[in-house]
C-alpha cells in the first residue's frame, strides 16, 4: 500500500474506484444536491477540501491511533473540516452557502470520506493520503457535475442558468425532484459499464495478435 | 485496562486539539459572517424598501409581527430625513409545502406593497423556488394592499383570487400570498408605533 504509485491512485481515485460510479457511496449529497451542474460542482467541491483535509490529518496521525479507537478519532477529524468548510464558505460565499447549506454538514456522513480514511489514507503516507484525497475529490466532483448537468438540463432546459433548448421546451420536471436523480443516476451508471466494457475489450484485444490471425483467416 | 485508558486518552487528545481549531475557526469567521448577514439583509432591504437615505438595519423596532409562533421580529424602518417612509420585515409563512417560508416584504407608509423577497424555503427546486426566481410572479406583489385587491381576490387564481400558481405548485404560491396579506393586516394594527406617531 505505501507503495502505490500516485499515477494510479490517480486513475483509481478518479475513475477506476470512483467514490460514486464504480463504488456507489455518497449518495446521499449526491441524490440532494445535483438538481443543477452548479450544485453539483459546489457540493463536489466541499467534499473535496474534506477529503484532502481528513485524509492529510488522518495519515498524519495514523501510528498513533489505537485500531481500536480509529473510527470516531476519523469522525471527529472529517466532522471538524466539515465545519471548518461549513464556516469559511457562510463566510466568504454566503449565497453559495445558502443554498447548500443545508447539505454541507451531511459532508460528514458521507460514506465515501471515511471510506478513504479508513482504507487508504490510515495506511499510507500524508502526500498520498492528501493526493488521493484530490484524485477522489475531483472523481466525486466530476460525478456530481455529470449527474447535475444532465438533471438540469432535461429538468429544467438550462445549464449553469442559461437556457440552451429555447422557449418551446417543456421541461421535465420530475428530473428535479428525488426520483430524477435515481433514473439519471441508474443511466449514468449503464454508460459508466459500457465505458468501462469497452475499454476492457480494448486492453485484452491489444497484446494478442490472435484476434487478427482471425481476421486474415475470415477475409482469406 | 491500561490500554482502555490509553485509548480513551487519546481520543480525548483528539476531540481536545479539534475544538481548539473549530474554537479559532469560529472566532475567525465570526465577523465575517456577521458582515455577510448584514449585507444581505441590506440588500434584500434595498429591495423590497421604497427609497430611502438612512440605514434601515439600524432603525428598527422589535414587534409582534410576521411570527406565527407569536414572538417578536424585528421592523426595518425606511426614511427620508426624519419621515418614515416605509417598513420591511420578516413575514413567516408556517404552511409551505416543505415547511416555512420567510419572506421579507417591504410596505410604504401608506400600506402599500413596495415589494417582498423569499429569503428563507425548502420548497421543491424548479417547482415551489420560483416564489425565488419567478421575478414577475414576484413583483405583481408591487403596489398591491388591503382592499387592492379586496379581500375575496387576496388569493391564488385556483382559489378564486388574482395571484398566478405555477404548474404543478399551489401550496407553495398559495403560502405566500396567505402570509403577505396576513403582514399587511399586521402592518395595519402597528402602522401607528411603526411610523413612531405614537409609541
Amino acid at each position: 500500500m505505501e507503495d502505490k504509485s500516485y499515477s494510479s491512485i490517480a486513475a483509481d481515485g478518479f475513475w477506476n474506484n470512483n467514490a460514486v460510479f464504480a463504488q456507489l457511496l455518497g449518495m446521499c449529497p449526491l441524490l440532494a444536491v445535483t438538481s443543477t451542474a452548479e450544485n453539483g460542482i459546489a457540493m463536489g467541491l466541499a467534499s473535496m477540501v474534506v477529503l484532502i483535509g481528513a485524509n492529510f490529518v488522518v495519515s498524519l496521525i495514523r501510528h498513533w491511533i489505537p485500531r481500536e479507537v480509529r473510527i470516531p478519532a476519523y469522525i471527529v477529524v472529517i466532522a471538524s473540516f466539515v465545519t471548518v468548510v461549513d464556516l469559511t464558505m457562510n463566510a466568504y460565499v454566503h449565497d453559495l452557502h445558502k443554498t447548500l447549506g443545508l447539505f454541507i454538514p451531511l459532508i460528514v456522513v458521507n460514506c465515501a470520506i471515511l471510506g478513504r480514511a479508513e482504507a487508504f489514507a490510515s495506511k499510507t503516507t500524508p502526500a498520498r493520503a492528501a493526493f488521493d484525497g484530490v484524485m477522489t475529490g475531483l472523481g466525486f466532483t466530476f460525478a456530481l457535475f455529470v449527474l447535475g448537468a444532465v438533471r438540469e438540463v432535461i429538468g429544467m432546459g438550462t445549464i449553469f442558468g442559461v437556457s440552451i433548448f429555447g422557449g418551446d421546451y417543456i421541461p421535465v420536471l420530475m428530473m428535479i425532484l428525488p426520483p430524477g436523480a435515481f433514473i439519471a443516476l441508474g443511466f449514468i451508471l449503464a454508460g459508466v459499464r459500457i465505458i468501462n466494457d469497452r475499454r476492457e475489450a480494448k486492453r485484452q484485444a491489444k497484446p494478442h495478435p490472435v484476434e487478427n490471425l482471425q481476421v486474415q483467416e475470415a477475409s482469406a | 485496562m491500561k490500554d482502555v485508558a490509553k485509548m480513551a486518552l487519546i481520543l480525548g487528545a483528539v476531540g481536545v486539539v479539534a475544538t481548539g481549531i473549530l474554537a479559532g475557526v469560529e472566532q475567525a469567521t465570526r465577523g465575517p459572517i456577521q458582515e455577510a448577514v448584514r449585507q444581505e439583509i441590506l440588500a434584500g432591504l434595498t429591495v423590497v424598501l421604497p427609497p430611502f437615505d438612512n440605514a434601515p438595519d439600524q432603525d428598527t423596532v422589535e414587534l409582534a409581527i410576521g411570527d406565527p409562533a407569536g414572538g417578536t421580529r424585528t421592523v426595518y424602518r425606511a426614511r427620508i430625513g426624519k419621515e418614515v417612509v416605509g417598513a420591511a420585515f420578516v413575514e413567516t409563512a408556517p404552511d409551505g409545502y416543505s415547511g416555512r417560508i420567510d419572506i421579507l416584504m417591504g410596505v410604504t407608509a401608506a400600506g402599500v406593497l413596495s415589494g417582498i423577497r423569499v429569503v428563507q424555503h425548502a420548497e421543491t427546486p424548479g417547482l415551489g423556488d420560483k416564489i425565488v426566481l419567478d421575478h414577475a410572479w414576484v413583483d405583481f406583489f408591487k403596489g398591491k394592499a388591503l382592499g387592492n385587491p379586496d379581500e375575496a381576490h387576496w388569493k391564488v387564481k385556483k382559489d378564486g383570487g388574482i395571484f398566478d400558481q405555477f404548474t404543478g405548485a399551489t401550496i407553495t404560491p398559495r403560502a405566500v400570498v396567505k402570509a403577505v396579506k396576513h403582514g399587511l393586516d399586521e402592518f395595519q394594527s402597528h402602522r401607528l408605533t411603526i411610523l413612531g406617531i405614537h409609541n
